[in-house]
């Protein structure tokens, strides 16, 4: 007999199957990989370029979702472990401010909607506050950041290449 | 006939509905598919299909054109939106169709201001008067916040996530 699931996990099944998660997916901008609970795989499309992968993977913690932000890290499907630091994405300007692998050993992103990353930067709240997390949204506000800066002329492939 | 999901998107609405439709739906057909859903289209409300400039007729006999699995339908009070974007001591002035997305009027910005494409990246459109950086694929008529159907826009640097 399958167990209840917690109101955490209902929420995102919820934000999954919601219009706007799937009209992001239909449009090529993400898609959903796996879950368990509490973890959620999600890919996210980046511009073309050079070198440049056809997707970033990226695991999110979600646990007390959505009222506590989610936090993310990059993700290798494939060995289902953190990406290496060659393979992050890399750029001139905005994406190496918020793609850091030194930061907390690449646990989570460099932004204001991460839930690891807010702690300690309350002047965050006040500089960033379209970057924060909005519960509202979910984990679509997060994604949206991510995509955008992925998408962003900043973006110019992964740090190894 | 095989079937489009479609997303429909209602101008002061956060709400985002899918709705399936014949892939060779008319305009007036549109329409209808909407209200059978469920949504209710005011006489002051129109139809537009993503960044299109030309609403739909109401009782339009034609299928819709440039429709495809996903695309976005805006149910718009406003059928132009008088856009300002304001960069240094410069100001510049369009009305746009109402599903113009923020990427596009950025796009047009640093054209008219003739901004080199490295500033692209460093640069955002910022609501006058608010720190409110909308995503590129907000459409126009989504931060419309008053009865005139304007929306005022600074160009802005892009601030890189420190401290």
């Amino acid at each position: 007999m399958d167990s209840i699931k917690p109101p955490d996990q209902l929420l995102l099944e919820k934000d999954l199957a919601s219009a706007e998660f799937r009209c992001g997916e239909i449009e090529g901008k993400w898609r959903h990989v796996s879950t368990t609970w509490p973890h959620v795989i999600i890919a996210v499309r980046p511009a073309r370029v050079a070198n440049g992968p056809t997707e970033f993977v990226f695991r999110f913690e979600c646990t007390a979702y959505r009222e506590t932000a989610v936090t993310g890290q990059p993700w290798n499907p494939e060995t289902n472990s953190p990406l290496p630091a060659k393979d992050w994405p890399a750029g001139r300007s905005i994406i190496p401010s918020v793609f850091r692998p030194q930061w907390k050993e690449g646990l989570c992103l460099y932004l204001p909607c991460d839930r690891l990353s807010i702690q300690g930067h309350n002047d965050w709240l006040h500089q960033h506050p379209s970057r924060l997390w909005d519960s509202s949204r979910g984990i679509l506000c997060y994604l949206e950041q991510i995509y955008e800066l992925l998408n962003s002329n900043d973006y110019t492939g992964v740090l190894g290449s | 006939m095989s079937k489009f999901s479609l997303f429909v998107q209602i101008q002061g609405d956060n709400r985002v509905v899918e709705v399936a439709v014949d892939e060779k739906v008319s305009e007036a057909g549109l329409y209808k598919a909407l209200t059978d859903a469920g949504i209710s289209i005011g006489s002051d409300q129109f139809l537009f299909i993503d960044e299109a400039e030309e609403q739909l007729s109401r009782d339009g006999k034609n299928p819709v054109s440039a429709l495809k699995q996903g695309a976005r339908v805006h149910l718009v009070r406003c059928r132009r939106v008088k856009t300002t974007v304001n960069y240094l001591e410069r100001a510049i002035h369009r009305d746009f169709a109402p599903g113009t997305r923020v990427r596009t009027v950025k796009k047009w910005a640093m054209h008219e201001f003739e901004l080199e494409k490295k500033d692209i990246a460093e640069h955002v459109l910022q609501i006058c008067n608010s720190k409110e950086r909308p995503s590129s694929d907000t459409p126009l008529y989504a931060l419309v916040k008053n009865a005139d159907c304007s929306v005022c826009f600074d160009l802005v640097p892009e601030i890189r996530v420190e401290g």
